[in-house]
């Protein structure tokens, strides 16, 4: 089930009261549990098998690891584990397109060969929970953190309903240790969690669906080519759109946790106000951001054997960051594209480190990074490259046959709502939504929670799914 | 100023938290989270009141503007939950809004004794439906194909339209949480009349641009609202639009008097290949296949004639694929019926026009008949006024 959706309403009601009620701790963590399993079930309750195997496998992986004296033991472990876990991630979410990619190849090399279509369904949040458990065994293979104490415990990190299918992507030394003490949320804890709900809902419902999504649906799946002003207005409404859907989802999952009692970390610090590329990718998505500069990115190398090394180690992870978020070329060229960012990005501070820019120069720079950004939007939006390719260059002026697609609204609507959340972001970029609304008067604050509640009501959010589901 | 009890690692600017990306190559720590420290039970209790007040004030307008509880809405899960029930020797109905709207499935029921499966969807291609039940191995009863020339024959790439995702998300809304949630839905559609998908923010604020580009088509122009649900996926037009006035005007414009291009003689043959295609593997299995198409009026009905003449187009269906038809020109009692945005029949011509067709479709077929208690006949002077008879009564 998705948080935007009646059933949620309902199933987070009996959760929270359950979770209130006065149940020892390890009855309410296993109310949390099955709670949690329903959750995941509500979509296609065969694939909970996939949780349990991920959850068993690691769990035992683990276990044995510390048992183990022997380095060689321990690494056979660690290789079940990942060779488990990537290799479901592998058939569900990348057979087809290994599958085609297969068949391309080899009708290129003049064979033919036309293997019938694998009818594969993509299992929700199988990338992140996949994540979140591998990072258990290899902290634990890389002595980072001890393995968890109770298989209970263990469970419930892996399926903790607020984080299982989209994050943001916990390791397990963030959340096992609070499952090992009883917690309850206090009254506050409680409301400002609902208050996170709250937010988290009027982006995604109201922004990012409701707002943006069709705006950027008329430019990138019609037919037509855009004249400039439509296809820039396209690409900034996906590029709010994803933010909005993301963020939203993220920030509704920290309130939902956080009204029982539990913390998660920031997945989002205002990323369209990003100085660079670096910095985007500290602010953006950045429980996927560290995963992969953890367990990717240093064990390739990192910046630590000069700087050939570490561009291949860049340009690496980016590109399998990249085919993380999709089975498709199109993500491989986005995540190429962010790498090469971040590598020219690394070259020039490296030329120019003692320079320091003004604010205004600052300002300026976000823009320029935000603009690079929605160009990398094309590709991870657009369905082939033909069709990136029309984008593009139409937001060059390009655009023979061009013909406006947006009706006046929608363009208003587009560059109005991007601007308000770009300069807010701007705004923002050094604090945090709790410092802001711990400034903001309780005049303010409660008219403007009524609203946006209102509005998530009457915009009726026909319980669209989360954009990062499909990851 | 942060919050009370903000804990900062490192140096970091006053009032931000560190996160993952500021401890490489580390356990990461069980995060920090502030609670702002406001009067969080008054602003709780302020921002319901206000919610409330909002919620109510939209509810009035909803109702003032015509909406009522009695609309329970159509969506893809109700679609879906109705595809479902579909039972090998079904009588089902497929096709788009006309057979939609126009046909009243209690009167059918009281004639026939039989409520039909009503799965036409608005503003999609009956053809796709078609082929969607003919691809169910199991089916074997009377399949019931409406139409609208202009949508039935429309170009096989054009796809389905409005009902592509209702059909191609047939599994995704049957999974349990779109069932608790469609279950939840029919219980607030039943208290409040807001909750209509006419009456999305969205959808009302795009209607305030009113051509302000041109050379695009204004959502203002689209369809609004032109009909409600009841129970067992009756739709019948909305009562707003056939009062004479603005939202008549506007719907009929809406259409566009549904000008366009021609049909082409490839792809009429086409649509009736695949339709042949369809049927016979319908009639192979033992079921059978009827095609109607209800009335449209007469300024729409010309140029639907010129896109695609009845001879060209429904009478070389009928000569080419295995089934018979029943044309709204070939039913004397559904002749001069109301249609007041010219494409759909008005709340009560929709039951006369119901009972002119099953009265034909019994001597098609022996898979219905007439119950022997069936109402008399009715005519167009039935259209006017409120029809007796017994209420919406799904099975």
């Amino acid at each position: 089930m998705i948080f935007n959706s009646l059933t949620f309403v309902v199933f987070f009601a009996i959760v929270l009261a359950l979770h209130n009620l006065p149940f020892s701790w390890r009855q309410k963590k296993l109310n949390l549990l099955v709670a949690s399993y329903l959750f995941y079930a509500a979509w296609n309750p065969p694939f909970v098998i996939l949780l349990w195997v991920s959850t068993v496998v690691d769990w035992w992986a683990a276990q044995w690891m510390v048992r183990s004296e022997r380095q060689s033991t321990r690494r056979a472990w660690m290789i079940i584990s990942v060779v488990v876990n990537l290799g479901m991630l592998g058939y569900f979410k990348y057979g087809n397109f290994l599958l085609e990619n297969f068949t391309l190849a080899v009708n290129a090399a003049g064979i033919a060969y036309q293997p019938h279509k694998w009818d594969i369904i993509l299992p929700v949040g199988i990338s992140f929970y996949t994540f979140a458990t591998l990072s258990y065994t290899l902290d634990v293979y890389l002595r980072r953190a001890q393995p968890a104490k109770h298989f209970l415990d263990y469970a419930l990190f892996v399926t903790f309903f607020p984080h299982l299918v989209a994050g943001p992507i916990m390791r397990p030394t963030e959340l096992v240790p609070q499952f090992e003490q009883p917690r309850r949320a206090s009254a506050n804890m409680i409301l400002f969690g609902l208050t996170l709900l709250t937010i988290g809902l009027f982006q995604k419902v109201v922004i990012a669906d409701g707002l943006l999504s069709p705006i950027a649906e008329s430019v990138f799946d019609s037919p037509k080519v855009p004249l400039t002003l439509d296809a820039w207005a396209g690409v900034l409404a996906f590029a709010g759109q994803i933010f909005c859907d993301f963020a939203g989802y993220s920030t509704s999952a920290i309130g939902i946790a956080l009204a029982l009692g539990f913390a998660m970390p920031d997945n989002f610090r205002f990323p369209y106000a990003a100085v660079g590329f670096s910095d985007f990718w500290r602010r953006w998505h950045i429980t996927l951001s560290s995963w992969l500069r953890d367990y990717l990115y240093i064990p390739l190398g990192g910046n630590r054997h000069g700087p050939a090394r570490t561009y291949m180690a860049l340009m690496g992870t980016m590109l399998l960051g990249g085919l993380w978020h999709g089975a498709a070329w199109t993500f491989v060229v986005w995540g190429g594209l962010h790498g090469l960012y971040l590598s020219v990005e690394r070259w020039l501070k490296g030329r120019f480190g003692g320079w320091r820019p003004t604010k205004a120069q600052l300002f300026g720079l976000a823009i320029l990074t935000f603009m690079a950004i929605n160009v990398t939007w094309v590709f991870f939006r657009a369905k082939t490259f033909a069709g990136a390719g029309t984008i593009l260059a139409s937001m060059a002026g390009h655009a023979p046959g061009g013909v406006p697609l947006l009706p006046g609204f929608d363009l208003l609507a587009a560059f109005t709502v991007i601007a308000a959340i770009f300069l807010s972001h701007w705004a923002m970029r050094d604090t945090t939504l709790e410092a802001v609304i711990q400034r903001t008067s309780a005049w303010v604050l409660a008219p403007l929670l009524g609203l946006m509640a209102f509005l998530v009501i009457i915009e009726q959010g026909r319980g669209n799914a989360f954009i990062y589901f499909a990851f | 100023m942060p919050p009370v009890g903000t804990i900062h690692e490192g140096a970091l600017p006053k009032g931000l938290r560190l996160t993952a990306s500021d401890r490489p190559g580390q356990a990461q720590p069980v995060p920090t989270r502030d609670i702002p420290t406001r009067p969080w039970r008054a602003i709780a209790l302020a921002a319901l009141i206000v919610m409330v007040a909002c919620v109510a004030g939209w509810e009035i307008w909803a109702r003032s503007a015509g909406l009522r509880t009695a609309d329970i809405g159509d969506s893809p899960q109700k679609w879906a939950e109705m595809r479902a029930s579909v039972k090998p020797d079904d009588l089902v109905i497929v096709g788009d809004s006309r057979i939609l709207f126009d046909t009243d499935l209690a009167h059918f029921q009281r004639l026939t004794g039989v409520y039909p499966k009503q799965l036409a969807i608005h503003g999609t291609n009956g053809r796709n439906l078609l082929e969607n039940i003919a691809a169910d191995p199991a089916y074997r009863g009377l399949l019931l194909v409406g139409m609208a020339d202009t949508s039935y024959f429309r170009p096989v790439k054009a796809g389905a339209g409005v009902g592509a995702p209702w059909i191609d998300g047939y599994e995704r809304n049957r999974e349990p949480s779109q069932v608790t949630g469609l279950t939840l839905d029919r219980w607030l559609q039943q208290l409040f009349a807001f909750l209509d998908e006419d009456m999305r923010l969205s959808r009302l604020l795009s209607r305030v641009d009113h051509g302000w580009r041109k050379g695009v088509d204004s959502p203002y122009d689209d369809v609004w609202k032109v009909d409600e649900s009841f129970p067992g996926r009756q739709r019948f037009m909305w009562g707003e639009i056939e009062k004479p006035g603005y939202l008549q005007t506007q719907a009929r414009l809406a259409w566009g008097y549904f000008k366009g291009d021609p049909g082409t003689p490839q792809g009429i043959a086409e649509v009736i290949a695949r339709s042949r295609t369809a049927v016979t593997g319908i009639r192979a299995r033992g079921g059978e296949v009827i095609f109607i198409r209800p009335p449209s009026a007469p300024p729409l009905r010309v140029n639907e004639e010129k896109r695609l003449p009845k001879a060209k187009a429904w009478e070389a269906l009928l000569a080419q694929v295995p089934a018979k038809g029943i044309h709204a020109d070939d039913l004397p009692a559904a002749q001069g019926l109301d249609i007041p945005e010219y494409s759909h029949l008005s709340r009560t011509c929709a039951t006369v026009f119901t009972d002119a067709y099953v009265r034909r479709l019994v001597t098609l077929n022996d898979r219905v008949r007439l119950r022997a208690d069936a109402p008399p006949p009715l005519s167009t002077a039935n259209c006017k006024g409120q029809l007796a008879g017994a209420p919406l009564r799904p099975n």
